[in-house]
């Protein structure tokens, strides 16, 4: 079998998740870098590995596939020596992590993208910021947070489910939450300052998995940077950014 | 072990899906009744069974398990004797399998459910319709149907990536379809016409999974008729007076 390709845009939450997951469990892969921004994931190449042009996607030999929880789960079965945390065997807790990678598709992503879209990144992917998206969003975010709070993060685990070392499901979560990251600094304090173990979670699985969690976040540090530079021009100048690229889809 | 129970309402697709599987594989279980029209997944009781308050719900035993992918995932794992096609062990046909049940969450469920809620069923639970909201649903299911037809029923099988006997994915993806029933003639000719690829393959999958799909559906065309008489009623000039409290969930 040839080796593992996994095309990504690092700007995406479940490209992260993926090559996060592969260097921490050593699995030897080639990253191939799909630009969003350049409207690359719609290319006829691209199309071939994945019809519905979205990353992340991987060919392993015959097999392509997409859907980033789906290739974790492939990737924690297929390779060798990959820790049992990520993806327990023990057939109750796998199944607790099924559930809550399941929740999370209509509720925490649900909540966040839309949210960092439409209040932040829509004019860089060539889309119009919607506040009124961005408010629907507001509010599957915020009941997403109390969820996670109260419910998937109960116990003193300090990982989901009452964990005490990461799932796959810690490792998307957190990626997704980390998107968070770009908005402007009081928005982000106050939409999650109020979840006192969803941070502590955050820094848990930072720490799990660094030094590979920072490094592939790296890109974003890199575009906080700069949504804070244009924020204070805009705030100097009274204008906002100019919409340069042509209009791509969504994060 | 004591039998398994399945927390229910026949009208939630998720829930006729976890129910007919359990019929197809002669897994012994007690169907409990949980009336989303009476509120009745917002009691205490059932909030001690599944703390989000959704259904399906699962008790085997001691453990509690609630999403239906997982639920389904479970079952098909737990229980000796379900033939391989429901959830494949090999490996890559496996994940393929979960691509599509991850695809569903975002793209055909996101669709289907709020479209069809906002269009008919919103008055039968008390609630006022919303134009805005069912043409945004549309969009997404739409797009999603056009999906299914295109990339994910390709291929010579009559199932979901070419196969050839359905698994876990066809079932809840075609029983979330099935509340498209719910919709006028004209409607559903409109949204379910040009897809006939989908249509075969939600025949495909009641015949493989005949009697109880269609028993288990009884209530959705109950339902149907209350919307038909509802509406012929309104035709009349007879105003509907009888609105039953407002509710705050969603099917
Ligand atoms: N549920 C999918 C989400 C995939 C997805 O939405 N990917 C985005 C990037 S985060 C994308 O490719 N967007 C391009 C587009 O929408 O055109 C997963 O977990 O892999
Ligand atoms: N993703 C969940 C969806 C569960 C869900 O949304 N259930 C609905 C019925 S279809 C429900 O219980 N609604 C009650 C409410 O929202 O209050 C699954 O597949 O089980």
């Amino acid at each position: 079998m040839g080796k593992l390709k996994v095309y990504a845009d690092r700007m995406s939450q479940p490209s992260r998740a993926v090559i996060i997951f592969c260097r921490i469990s050593g699995i030897d892969f080639e990253e191939i870098k799909v630009d969003i921004s350049k409207g690359q994931h719609l290319s006829p190449d691209f199309t071939e590995v994945n019809p519905l042009q979205k990353v992340p996607a991987i060919v392993h030999g015959s097999l392509k596939l997409s859907e980033s929880h789906a290739i974790l789960v492939y990737l924690a079965s297929a390779f060798t020596g990959i820790a049992d945390h990520w993806y327990p065997t023990e057939l109750s807790r796998r199944s607790k992590i099924n559930s809550v990678m399941d929740w999370h598709h209509s509720n925490l992503r649900n909540g966040a993208v839309n949210y960092a879209i439409n209040t932040t990144l829509a004019p860089a992917l060539g889309r119009q910021l919607n506040p009124k998206a961005a408010s629907e969003a507001e509010k599957v975010l915020l009941s997403s947070l109390k969820t996670l709070e109260d419910i998937w993060l109960d116990g003193d685990g300090g990982f989901l489910c009452n964990g005490i070392q990461p799932s796959l499901a810690d490792l998307s979560m957190v990626c997704e939450l980390m998107q968070l990251e770009v908005l402007d600094e009081r928005d982000r304090n106050r939409i999650l300052s109020p979840y006192k173990k969803v941070l502590q979670w955050i820094e848990n699985t930072r720490t799990a998995t660094n030094p590979h969690f920072e490094e592939v976040h790296n890109i974003l540090y890199k575009a906080k940077k700069k949504f804070e530079q244009q924020r204070a021009r805009t705030a100097e100048t009274g204008t906002s950014p100019s919409n340069k690229t042509g209009g791509y889809s969504k994060i | 072990m004591l039998k398994v129970k399945v927390y229910a309402d026949r009208m939630s697709q998720p829930s006729r899906a976890v129910l007919i599987f359990c019929k197809v594989n002669g897994i012994e279980f007690d169907e409990i009744k949980v009336e989303i029209s009476k509120r009745q997944q917002l009691s205490p009781e059932f909030a001690d069974i599944n703390p989000f308050k959704k259904l399906p719900a699962i008790v085997d035993g001691r453990f509690k398990l609630f999403e239906s992918h997982a639920i389904l995932i479970y079952l098909a794992s737990a229980f000796p004797g379900i033939p391989d096609h429901w959830y494949p062990a090999d490996l890559s046909r496996r994940a393929r399998v979960h691509s599509v049940l991850d695809w569903h969450h975002l793209n055909l469920r996101h669709g289907a459910a709020p479209f069809v809620l906002h269009t008919v069923l919103a008055p039968v639970l008390g609630l006022p319709l919303n134009p805005q909201a069912a043409a945004e649903a549309e969009k997404i299911l739409i797009s999603s149907l056009s999906k299914l037809e295109n990339i994910w029923l390709k291929g010579n099988g009559r199932y979901l990536l070419g196969g050839l006997r359905p698994s876990i994915a066809d079932l809840s993806l075609v029983c979330e379809i099935m509340q498209l029933e719910l919709l006028d003639e004209k409607d559903q000719e409109r949204i379910l016409g040009p897809h006939k690829k989908v249509q075969q393959w939600i025949e495909s999958t009641r015949d493989a999974t005949r009697p109880h799909f269609d028993e288990v559906h009884k209530v959705l065309y109950k339902v149907k008729e209350i919307i038909r008489a509802k509406k012929s009623n309104q035709g009349d000039g007879v105003m509907q007076s009888r609105t039953k409290t407002p509710l705050a969930s969603k099917m």
